[in-house]
């Protein structure tokens, strides 16, 4: 059997709907005219387990798209990057942590050459940032984090 | 306070120096970004997000709507010089906006679309400076089963008008509807679903999830195809409609303005309706319909004009009930709330300098966009054909600091970048995002006033039947169900909503 978008997608959705509801059985579900703050999230997960299994046997009764390939480049480096400028932009400051965000996520693109030209175009875009939220707009980011200070 | 005096302090509140030209920024930056291709409302404004911060509560909703419908505008240009929407609505535009621009008409359909926007971007004005207080007086004898009802009936809209299967649609809904249940819950102050880390007990943030599946999840899903981007864009020349233009999309646009007026007050996805309709209509009752699809100025003018009067009309539900209508309204509520205002009833009595200053601000960042946007189509044409891989690191920066701005919270960053990969996991199984990111912000509100509607019929479901609004409501949202299943309607919603990705 080939994997299609359906099965996996339903399957998200029902397992996603079982942990919830896994949860949410642990709170007080009250009563109708009492809802507790179990109540609302039950239903709901119910429903969405419910519906998870319909679009999985949707999916197995039908000839569905089947899974495209996916960029797993991308798909691991851009949000990495962007989980490096959070740990940067505490100790290591506004600037640093944008040069490192920008720098970090061109290097996903099949285009991406390390020249001086790009370091050049890499560090004035950088300092406009922090010109333009820090200074201008006045965001409470400190331009050098703690540790460079 | 009458509409009279009601726009005379608009104008006063819209024309301080300071509001003024923070509209003028709005408009300007909105649409910079909105051009780029990929980019559609919703990345546009949780991208600028951070510029309004800071600004007094007038001065940042100002700014908000003019990048709201300058990032329309964008969308429009994107559409028609270089065939890729920014966002569903401006789908049809692409039909013969694209085909015109082809053709060496490219100014001509730009300048059709500015022109019908203008218009209809005045009507919708006015419409909203007439029913919005209407609505608000009416509002306030809603209970919580009329509320409720609302809120399903738009949840129900958004499902079918999504692209797509209604059931993958309903998943997508309902986990939104999870999604936002993370939190303390108001009522019992019970801390649900926060995996004990103090971090979610204030709930997840609404602008992060759509920050991070509509721009960092376009982002991905863009970088996919990379090579295969071809940046083909069409050469601009006379901006100026000639004689038998101007004859030929003055009824359209009227018929548009009338089509988007109307159903951008529907809660649902008001715009995508709108301006799928104005198209199918004009097809019909044109009398060039042979035309269509191949660079018929009809079909330029009429669905801009409603896609704009839906644009401007859609703030009435938000505005004076505090229910956002499309996804787009759902993050501006995000914004407002940012900054402290919860829209409703009371806006209209309590801050009416916000609101009429809010209402005027539209129909003067209207007026800047037809005198910004045709002499500046050259830097437009610019901006879209920079290349991508200069592009997206810049978005990405932008949301990074647009995300961390709001809370200055590390732990937003994170979620952001878990929401880019389930944004790109949804976009590569088929699912439309637009139902989730308005069930997030709408199912607690359904939980609320379920449970209020409840308490006060002592558990009795009837309740809902049994208020005339409550029910009437409650039977469009089931003809709207039944309607997906005639086949008729089925053919329509699958052409209206192809996707062009």
């Amino acid at each position: 059997m080939k994997i299609g978008q359906d099965s996996i997608l339903g399957l998200f959705f029902a397992v996603t709907g079982c942990v919830a509801l896994w949860i949410a059985i642990q709170y007080p579900f009250g009563t109708a005219g009492r809802m507790g703050p179990g109540y609302f999230p039950v239903i709901i997960s119910s429903l969405l387990i419910v519906t998870g299994i319909c679009v999985v046997i949707r999916s197995i009764s039908t000839s569905g798209d089947a899974f495209p390939a996916i960029n797993l480049k991308a798909l691991f480096m851009v949000p990495a990057a962007v989980v490096v400028f959070g740990l940067a932009i505490e100790p290591l400051g506004f600037l640093p942590a944008v040069l490192l965000l920008l720098v970090l996520s061109a290097a996903t693109s099949v285009k991406f050459r390390f020249d001086w030209k790009a370091s050049v175009g890499a560090l004035v875009f950088s300092g406009l940032c922090t010109v333009l939220f820090v200074k201008l707009i006045g965001l409470p980011i400190p331009v050098l984090g703690t540790w460079l200070q | 306070m009458d509409i009279f005096n009601g726009l005379m302090l608009g104008f006063s509140t819209a024309t301080t120096f300071g509001n003024f030209l923070y509209c003028f920024l709005g408009v300007l930056l909105g649409t910079a970004v909105g051009v780029l291709p990929g980019l559609g409302p919703i990345a546009t404004i949780s991208m600028l997000l951070p510029f309004t911060f800071g600004l007094p509560v007038d001065t940042a909703l100002i700014m908000l709507a003019g990048i709201f419908y300058g990032s329309q505008y964008g969308g429009s240009t994107t559409a028609i010089l270089m065939n890729l929407p920014g966002e569903a609505s401006s789908v049809v535009t692409t039909l013969d906006g694209h085909e015109m621009a082809k053709q060496g008409k490219a100014g001509r359909a730009l300048a059709a679309a500015a022109i019908g926007s203008f218009f209809a971007g005045t009507v919708g004005t006015l419409f909203i400076a007439i029913a919005a207080p209407l609505l608000a007086g009416l509002a306030l004898t809603f209970g919580p089963a009329e509320y409720f009802s609302l809120i399903v009936l738009g949840l129900i809209t958004s499902m079918v008008l999504a692209s797509g299967s209604l059931l993958t649609a309903l998943g997508m809904a309902l986990f939104g509807m999870m999604l936002g249940m993370i939190g303390t819950d108001v009522n019992s102050g019970a801390a649900r679903f926060t995996f004990g880390t103090p971090n979610l007990l204030d709930g997840l943030d609404f602008v992060v999830v759509a920050t991070g599946v509509f721009g960092l999840g376009e982002v991905l899903a863009n970088l996919e195809n990379e090579r295969s981007r071809s940046a083909g864009i069409a050469h601009v020349s006379s901006l100026f409609p000639t004689r038998e233009d101007w004859k030929r999309m003055a009824a359209p646009i009227l018929r548009g303005t009338g089509i988007g007026v109307l159903l951008g007050v529907l809660p649902g996805a008001g715009v995508l309706l709108a301006s799928f309709s104005a198209y199918a209509l004009e097809k019909k009752v044109s009398r060039h319909s042979a035309e269509f699809g191949k660079g018929a100025i009809e079909g330029v003018a009429a669905p801009e004009a409603a896609n704009n009067a839906a644009a401007q009309t859609c703030f009435i539900p938000m505005l004076t009930l505090g229910l956002p209508g499309t996804a787009t309204m759902a993050l501006m509520i995000g914004a407002l709330v940012v900054q402290g205002v919860q829209p409703g009833p009371e806006i209209l009595t309590q801050q009416p300098a916000l609101f009429w200053g809010l209402v005027v601000s539209m129909w003067l960042g209207n007026l800047m966009l037809l005198f910004l946007n045709l002499p500046l189509v050259g830097v437009w044409a610019k901006l879209i054909s920079v290349p991508y891989h200069y592009l997206f690191p810049m978005i990405c920066v932008f949301v990074a600091i647009g995300v961390y701005s709001i809370n200055n919270s590390v732990f937003d960053i994170y979620m952001m970048a878990l929401f880019g990969v389930l944004g790109y996991f949804f976009k590569k199984v088929g699912a439309e995002p637009a139902p989730l990111i308005l069930a997030m912000i709408l199912g607690p509100m359904a939980e609320e006033y379920l449970r209020r509607a409840l308490l006060i019929s002592h558990g009795d479901a009837s309740v809902f039947f049994t208020s005339p609004l409550s029910l009437g409501t409650l039977i469009v949202a089931a003809l709207l169900l039944l309607s997906i299943i005639s086949p008729r309607f089925r053919k329509v919603r699958e052409e209206g909503l192809q996707e062009v990705d």
